[in-house]
Parts: C-alpha cells; structure tokens; sequence
C-alpha cells in the first residue's frame, strides 16, 4: 500500500508524532488514518474497531519490530512502549465495528463470497461469526479494498510477518474469488 | 514432489501466483483434517508478543515435588524459548514470531536483558561455543564472535554454508553443540502429514562453519528438543506426533539415536507403531525405530535435558527433565508440565512421572492455562532454568534437603 490515502493529513500526523513521543497518547494519530472511532473512512486503511485486543497488539508488535513491514505504520508505532501497545488495542477492541458505507451489496457476489468462505473454513479460526479472537482478526464489517488488498498479498506471499497460515488457506484462489469474499466479509456485522 | 494427504505443499511457496488451476492445500497444520472435524474450531494457542510484568505471572500454581523451590528469575523477555549459557555466566535466548534473541545478565538480586539481534524469521536456535554465539533463524545462520565482552559485535553470517530449504512451516530451530564440536540442527517436515522432499524430516550435523554436514537421522516430523545422554554421547530427541487423528493420538515421542542413519517413522508410522491414516505405504512400520517412550497426545514436547548436577537429589542425576509445552489438537488440555524421565541408557525401561505441574488446571478441562514452558537449562550450581514462551519469563528451579 503507498501513503497517498492520507497524503493531505501528513503534515498534521508529523506534529502529532512530534507530540505524540511526549504525550505517550497516539490515539488522535490513529484516528488521522483510522477513523475517529476505529472504522475508517480511508480508501485502503483497514478498520481497527472491535478487533481482538491481541491481534491488535501483536501487529503493533510486529510493525514496531519490523517484522511486519509497513512505510505508514513504522513511524506511527516507533518507540510505543509494551504498555502503549497494550492500551491502544484495548482502546480499539472496546469499540464497536461497522461496515464502511459502501455502494449496495450486489447478491450475487455475496452468495459466491458466502460459498467461498464456507469452503474455505474461514470460521474454523476467524469463528463462524467471522468477528475473529484472540490472536486472529475480525473479518466482518471490514473495508472491502483492505480485505480484498490483504488476502491478495497472503496469497501472493507479499505479507511479511507472522505465520504462514493465511498465504495457505488462500491459495490457488483467483483474484475474482478473493473479491467475492471480501465483498460478502466486509457487509457482515 | 511432496505428496500430502490432500495437496501439494512444495507448491505453497514456488509456485502461488500461477495457482489458479491447482487444488488447494489447507494450512499446513491442517493438512489431514478429516471431514469429520471440518467445523472443528482447535487452532495453534496464540503467543504473548508483549511484556508480562512479574506481578502478573502467577508463581505460586506452579507444584514441584518435596524439597524443591520454584522462583521467578528473569522476566520481560517476551517469546522466550530455547536457553545457552556463555562462557561467562550470560544466558542467550531465541524467539520465534517477534524475531529477537535476548540476553540476560546476572546482576545478582536481579537479570537484566537486552536485544541482541532483532528482525529476524524465527531464530529460534541458540548455541554457543569457544566464546561465540550462534544464532539459527529460519532463513539465516549468523555467528556473533565474543559477544560476552563485545556487546555492539557484528555477526558473521553463515547462511549460505549452511543450505538452509526454503519451506518455513516445522524449520524454526533448536541447535546444541556438544559433545563432539559439531552443531546439531533438525528440519522439520514442512507439513502436520506429508511426503517431505529429501532435504526435510531428518536431523543433521554440522562443523561450526557449516562444512560437513551429515544426516543423523531421518523419519522425523518436528523435533526442537534434545539432549546427549550423559554416558554413552548418543542423541535424546523429542519429536511433535501428527494432528487430527483424534484426542488420543499418535503420541509424541523421545526418541534415542543409537546410531547414525535410522529411520524414525515419519510420515507412515508413528509412535509405537500406528500406521498414519492419510499416507499409507506396505509395512509402514518396518526398519523404523520405536521410541524410548511416549510422552502423550499432543502434548507438544520440547526441551530436553539430562540433569547431571549435584543440587538434586542423587535419583535424578542422569535422568531426563522434559517439557511439554501442552497440546492445542485435543479437546481438552495436555501437558503444560515438565516431566522427570527415567530410562536404562539402552532405552529400555521409561517411566515417566510428573515433575513441575500448575500451567493448568486439569480439573477444569478448559484451555484456561496461565503460562507454557518451554525448554530448560542446568545452571552450574545445578539449579534448572525453565523458560515460559506464553509469559516470556525464565523459572529458576532449585532443591534444598528437608530439615530434619
């Protein structure tokens, strides 16, 4: 993913990191990219509201140890302490998720996405609700294009960082597949 | 080829972007999942990558047989997997997920730790030896050349000695030299049950630089413990058994190595002789070589080590202290505990019995548990080092002889 989402909001996200190191309180700087309440508006930037407190941890971890690599959120998590990271992903798993406000659902390309994700399992891990636990995300009522994005780097082996089970489960599937899910995952709640 | 029960794992990592017309594998911890327990919702436990203070880490579950003390030695060190002890009293720690190896300093009343390395895929393996620190990822070997007096060394990196295969899935490390200054290193298979490629599924030596290499051992799905046994020099090694083939089994294995090239069973023979369900062969079990014991249904065993200091009493000098990190394919929990294994040095005779319990509650049969031990190391007082991966801490285990 590049910047260019929030391209216009740079100059406000470098005086809040500026402040940010001293005021130890990052959440307004999410909120730039994020949304206020955790469920973005930002073409490409996923929702962060309601999802497991650990899986928002452990990617905070992961982006702060550039394990998992991202050119935004690199310098948005540098110097987060354990504890902050803790306290950001309970502050967003406390909140509650909603589907971005996106054109109607199309029924076709739900029930295919439907389909697809009884196929795949999904719900083994991710829970049959979709809403994820612990150290695995909630897929319902995220951003179609981050969805659609996320899976597309899984199965294409772009994703750095953690385990390598999402490029599996993904694999083999076409790029029309990969859509179809995300546009039925992203209208669930 | 690999053939697996269900899909072509090699593919996996060659071949995903021309995918389109090829079946499709599960995960590879899924591979073999019967429809049965499609639906089923057990999936691998998840990690802590954050710290947990030691107020939070409850001391007190933990049981220990008469005599025998358990403290908190070192905490902060989240992810905190196999231990080697330096030349001069630091301990080197591997992780897996968060990339670090740590290093913990004795102050005293207290450890301290830094970051040795960080960004790594998994360097799980740690070893040292000759003033050297070598650290095995997935994907890197490096050397960090009197690190103990040097803290900002550059490493030397080895990797391309070592021809690491590329499939990641079973190939974090854990890596011992001793006793004969060669380096001990597994390859996992890259699967829950598969065919592997000639390069996986074994246990191999190498000289410190990566020359030599020989393979020790084959048959072999996920072993990331072991030990030489005090007296005869031979290798002790754990090995993970398959999943989703039920709460009952196969089982985990301690497997001793009598002798360079056996066979150890894997993918068509497991445990004591279970025929594998998915890949099927005539005679699987024949020519493999059976376990010392069996060390219980996915209890995930780990860290072996054979105690051989005078701390203890006299009857566990020479017997093994072996983790179980605890199971996550079984419907309720196992494991979570360090067991004391006693065997005649031919193999015969195991008994295992409970040594360190309290990780979780049995009763309960919930996965409720509150840490997950990892690997262990005798200290030179003869004191045992227990690492927790779950709370990214180092137990220290000590005995003192009853008052009279």
């Amino acid at each position: 993913m590049t910047s260019r989402p929030c391209k216009g909001r740079w100059a406000l996200l470098t005086a809040l990191l500026v402040s940010a190191a001293a005021a130890q309180d990052r959440v307004p700087l999410c909120a730039a990219c994020h949304g206020a309440d955790g469920n973005s508006e930002t073409p490409g930037i996923p929702s962060i509201a309601g999802q497991p407190k650990l899986f928002l941890e452990t990617q905070l971890v992961l982006f702060r140890e550039e394990v998992r690599v991202s050119p935004q959120m690199q310098p948005a998590v540098k110097g987060l302490s354990d504890r902050e990271i803790t306290r950001l992903a309970e502050h967003y798993a406390a909140l509650s998720a909603r589907p971005a406000r996106n054109e109607p659902a199309d029924p076709a390309q739900v029930k295919r996405g439907m389909a697809l994700a009884q196929e795949l399992h999904c719900g083994s891990c991710h829970l049959p609700d979709l809403r994820g636990r612990q150290q695995i995300p909630r897929l319902a009522a995220q951003r179609e294009d981050y969805l659609t994005e996320s899976m597309l780097a899984y199965r294409d082996n772009r994703r750095s960082g953690g385990d390598t089970i999402m490029a599996a489960a993904l694999y083999g599937l076409s790029g029309a597949d990969i859509r179809a899910l995300a546009h039925y995952l992203s209208r669930l709640r | 080829m690999i053939r697996t029960a269900v899909g072509l794992v090699a593919l996996i990592a060659f071949g995903a972007a021309h995918a389109q017309d090829k079946p499709k594998p599960p995960p590879a911890w899924h591979q073999g999942k019967p429809p049965a327990m499609a639906d089923s919702k057990l999936a691998p436990h998840a990690g802590r990558m954050t710290e947990t203070p030691r107020s939070e880490i409850p001391i007190d579950n933990l049981k220990l047989p008469p005599g025998f003390a358990v403290e908190i030695w070192a905490t902060g060190i989240p992810g905190a997997r196999a231990m080697a002890l330096g030349d001069k009293g630091k301990i080197y720690v591997g992780t897996r997920i968060i990339g670090r190896v740590y290093e913990i300093t004795d102050e005293g009343d207290r450890r301290t730790s830094r970051v040795v390395v960080d960004k790594l895929t998994q360097p799980a393996g740690v070893a040292f030896a000759d003033g050297s620190l070598y650290v095995m990822a997935i994907d890197k070997v490096l050397r960090f050349d009197g690190i103990e007096n040097n803290p900002n060394d550059q490493p030397m990196d080895l990797t391309a000695k070592f021809n690491l295969p590329p499939l990641q899935h079973h190939n974090w490390k854990y890596i011992r030299f001793v006793p004969d200054k060669k380096l001990y290193v597994p390859f996992g298979s890259p699967c829950n049950i598969c065919e592997p490629t000639a390069e996986y599924g074994q246990i191999r030596r190498y000289n410190p630089d990566g020359s030599g290499m020989e393979v020790l051992a084959r048959g072999v799905r996920n072993s990331v413990g072991f030990d030489f046994h005090p007296k005869t020099g031979e290798l002790w090694f754990t090995d993970h058994g398959r999943d989703w083939m039920g709460d009952d089994g196969p089982q985990d294995e301690l497997n001793r190595l009598s002798k360079t090239g056996l066979n150890f069973g894997f993918p068509y023979c497991h445990a004591q002789g279970v025929p594998d369900r998915d890949i099927k062969k005539a005679d699987p079990c024949k020519d493999v070589t059976k376990p010392v014991a069996l060390m219980g249904p996915h209890a995930a065993v780990m860290g072996v080590q054979f105690y051989t200091g005078k701390m203890f009493p006299a009857e566990y000098r020479d017997t093994m202290l072996i983790v179980r990190k605890g199971s996550w394919n079984r419907s309720k929990p196992f494991g979570f505990d360090v067991v004391n294994v006693r065997a005649s040095a031919d193999g015969k005779n195991a008994k295992v019995t409970p040594f360190m319990t309290g990780f979780v509650d049995a009763k309960e049969g919930t996965y409720k548990f509150s840490g997950r031990p990892a690997y262990l190391l005798q200290m030179p007082d003869g004191a045992l080092l227990v690492s927790d991966e779950q709370l990214g801490a180092i137990y220290r285990v000590s005995y003192a002889a009853p008052k009279k």
